[in-house]
């Protein structure tokens, strides 16, 4: 992974808007991810924060706004160009094939090819089963075998393989989205962990919760999106009691720091 | 002991994959007691492999459709219609043979993609398209042969197709009467075979990936061998492999090639197990629809030229109910209806359980009413089946 200029941010997102016929799910929002930051993503449902990480990860086209990747304009027509850039997303629902084993998901979209014949290519299963079965180690994730089918894993294991999969291809930035929901506790924990692995590892990260003692635990800083509009961008300190306090003020709308007419 | 906890063990975690062959071992052999021998007899297994042959190329071909969950109702009248272009492509525009085949596949590739550019560009159900198309194809067919009623087609090495065996060497004292090139070929699938799965288990135990034990591998080695020898040995001793067995094994084994072990084979299934997933990772749904509509089409293609090679005709009613043949065949061969899952040998195997049932009950004398029955009562079990080995999530 290159190192470019410490200072540059890795992403930057400038007044992004999206709208869905008449419903304005963002209304200008910019971001910023800095090198090797957990950056954590918080919000009421329908807030907008999936569009907006899904705005980064190419799967929607924004109405407008920039999006700069380590400085420079980028164009996300779709989830490949991101990929291209280095962007990996886990979904919100895993986006997992169940009928496939764990290393044909790893690698699904972007199969080692062995032999090409014209349009055909010839997989290269035992390279890609090796890269998994490598990669599920580096990052300590215990999944018994790389051929196990993914509908035969639990929710966690599914998450661990979703996650997996988004840090494959050596991603400067890894979105997540709402990775510790449907999670039991110990599950929680192991994402978690995953996470700050993959800081440890030098990845950009951006986390989407509902859980705000997981925001409070992993990330570095926090942005709040209420109604499509980003209302708070602070970082992550403080005891979690106050953090708590002062997100939900935000969330509910009851503060504001990027509107004029601050609420009451 | 172990031996037999290992037996236990592959037969439980693979029961949806020996189901269909346990099932088409157990009718031909309640068959062949039923029938006195007859149905096992050269002469008919041979029959029985041709009839298979146009519907197990639909199966084949549906195989795929359903993995990607749509359906194609098309495909009996594509097949019937095609084969009366064909007929007709010999007869009235005088043709040769080695230009009306490639032409009328090129001509399912254009039926498939019709029924695609439905499915994937315009968002329609791919039942209530591919319905279009079997009322459309229905009508195509009465059109062409209105005037002429059934065509006799005259070109022999077109009949030839659904009719003729592969040549044999010339006598050379030994083996008199029996097909030595079938013996031969059947020879040579089990030594590749064989000499395939040790390389493979040697490369698998290599890497440290866990394997058959040692006495299941041998067991399910010699079942095989056995299983290839034994089909050989009978159809050798009739008049061989015939052109229409030659024709499915080359489709089935291309087929699964591609689905196994290709790029977009996998793809299919990627789209099959969830396609919004395969969407996010950079796989064209549409892309693949295409292509499985379009390789449907030329199957139904295949199947048309097989079906009027083996009545020397094109007929009025060629293709009827074939698509629900191939429907059945796939389901039976193990194909699930929630998608992604299904494999071609599978459908082959589910396609000759059919044609067996056919076969078998007309041997017998059945009357067709209570043999429409049977064949309801084999389909619905197969998907039971299939549902309730899902759910116990084997
Ligand atoms: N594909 C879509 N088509 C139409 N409307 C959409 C679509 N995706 C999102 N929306 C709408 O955009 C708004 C923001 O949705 P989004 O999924 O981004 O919210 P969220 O913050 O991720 O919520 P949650 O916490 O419930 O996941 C919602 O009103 C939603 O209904
Ligand atoms: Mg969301």
């Amino acid at each position: 992974m290159k190192q470019a200029a410490e200072n540059t941010p890795v992403v930057e997102m400038r007044n992004i808007k999206k709208s869905f016929g008449a419903v304005q799910a963002l209304c200008g929002v910019d971001l910023v991810l800095h090198h090797n930051e957990v950056l954590g993503l918080v919000g009421d449902n329908a807030a907008g924060k999936s569009t907006l990480m899904k705005v980064l990860s190419g799967a929607y086209i924004p109405d407008g706004g920039d999006i700069f990747i380590e400085g420079e304009k980028a164009h996300l027509s779709n989830p490949l160009d991101a990929r291209r850039l280095g962007i990996e997303m886990v979904y919100q629902d895993y986006a997992l094939a169940n009928n496939l084993d764990v290393a044909a998901n790893v690698f699904m979209g972007r199969e080692v090819v062995r032999i090409k014949l014209g349009p055909i290519g010839v997989m290269d299963y035992r390279h890609m089963e090796q890269e998994t079965q490598s990669l599920l180690s580096r990052l300590k994730i215990d999944i018994p075998s790389v051929r196990q089918k993914v509908e035969r894993l639990s929710g966690g294991q599914r998450q661990a393989v979703a996650i997996a999969r988004a840090t494959a291809f050596d991603a400067k930035v890894i979105i997540m989205d709402e990775p510790t929901a449907a999670l039991s506790v110990s599950a929680i924990d192991k994402v978690l962990e995953l996470v700050r692995e993959l800081k440890a590892q030098g990845s950009s990260i951006i986390v989407i919760s509902h859980r705000l003692e997981d925001i409070y635990q992993v990330s570095d800083r926090m942005i709040v999106l209420r109604q499509g509009r980003k209302v708070s961008d602070t970082s992550v300190e403080g005891d979690i009691h106050e953090f708590r306090e002062r997100v939900v003020a935000y969330m509910i709308g009851a503060r504001d720091d990027f509107t004029e007419k601050t609420v009451a | 002991m172990s031996f037999i906890n290992d037996a236990r063990k592959m037969l439980r975690e693979n029961i949806r994959e020996y189901g269909m062959f346990i099932a088409l071992f157990i009718i031909m052999a309640v068959f062949a007691i039923t029938t006195d021998g007859l149905f096992i007899s050269s002469r008919n297994l041979v029959n029985l492999v041709n009839q298979t042959g146009y519907i197990a190329v639909l199966a084949v071909g549906m195989t795929l459709v359903i993995v990607i969950r749509h359906i194609d109702l098309s495909v009996g009248f594509l097949a019937g219609f095609l084969g009366a272009v064909a007929a007709i492509a010999m007869v009235s525009w005088h043709l040769p043979v080695w230009v009306v085949i490639p032409m009328t596949l090129v001509f399912g590739i254009l039926g498939g993609l019709i029924s695609s550019f439905l499915v994937a560009q315009l968002g329609i159900p791919a039942f209530v398209a591919t319905l279009a198309g079997w009322l459309g194809y229905r009508g195509g067919l009465q059109l062409v042969t209105i005037s002429t009623g059934t065509i006799v087609i005259p070109d022999e090495a077109f009949n030839a197709i659904g009719n003729a065996f592969i040549p044999d060497i010339p006598d050379i004292g030994i083996l008199s009467g029996i097909h030595k090139v079938t013996l031969f070929l059947g020879l040579l699938a089990i030594i590749s075979f064989t000499s395939g799965e040790i390389i493979s288990r040697r490369k698998m135990q290599k890497n440290h990936f866990e394997v058959l034990s040692t006495g299941m591998f041998t067991l399910k080695l010699v079942f095989v061998s056995v299983l290839i020898g034994g089909i050989a040995w009978i159809l050798a001793g009739y008049q061989g492999l015939s052109w229409t067995a030659v024709v499915v094994l080359i489709v089935v084994i291309v087929y699964d090639f591609i689905t196994t072990k290709t790029v977009l084979g996998r793809h299919i299934y990627a789209v099959g197990g969830n396609p919004e997933a395969a969407e996010l990772s950079g796989i064209s749904v549409k892309k693949i629809t295409h292509v499985v509509f379009g390789s449907m089409g030329m199957l139904s293609a295949l199947s048309g030229i097989l079906y009027a090679a083996r009545l020397r005709s094109a007929t009025t009613v060629a293709g009827t109910l074939f698509e629900l043949d191939a429907i059945a065949a796939a389901f039976v061969g193990g194909v699930s209806a929630a998608g992604g899952v299904g494999k071609v040998m599978g459908s082959l195997i589910g396609a000759l359980v059919m044609t067996s049932l056919t076969s078998g009950m007309n041997l017998m004398g059945i009357d067709i009413s209570y043999q429409y029955i049977v064949r309801a009562t084999v389909l619905a079990t197969a998907v039971i089946f299939d549902v309730t080995t899902r759910k116990t999530g084997k």
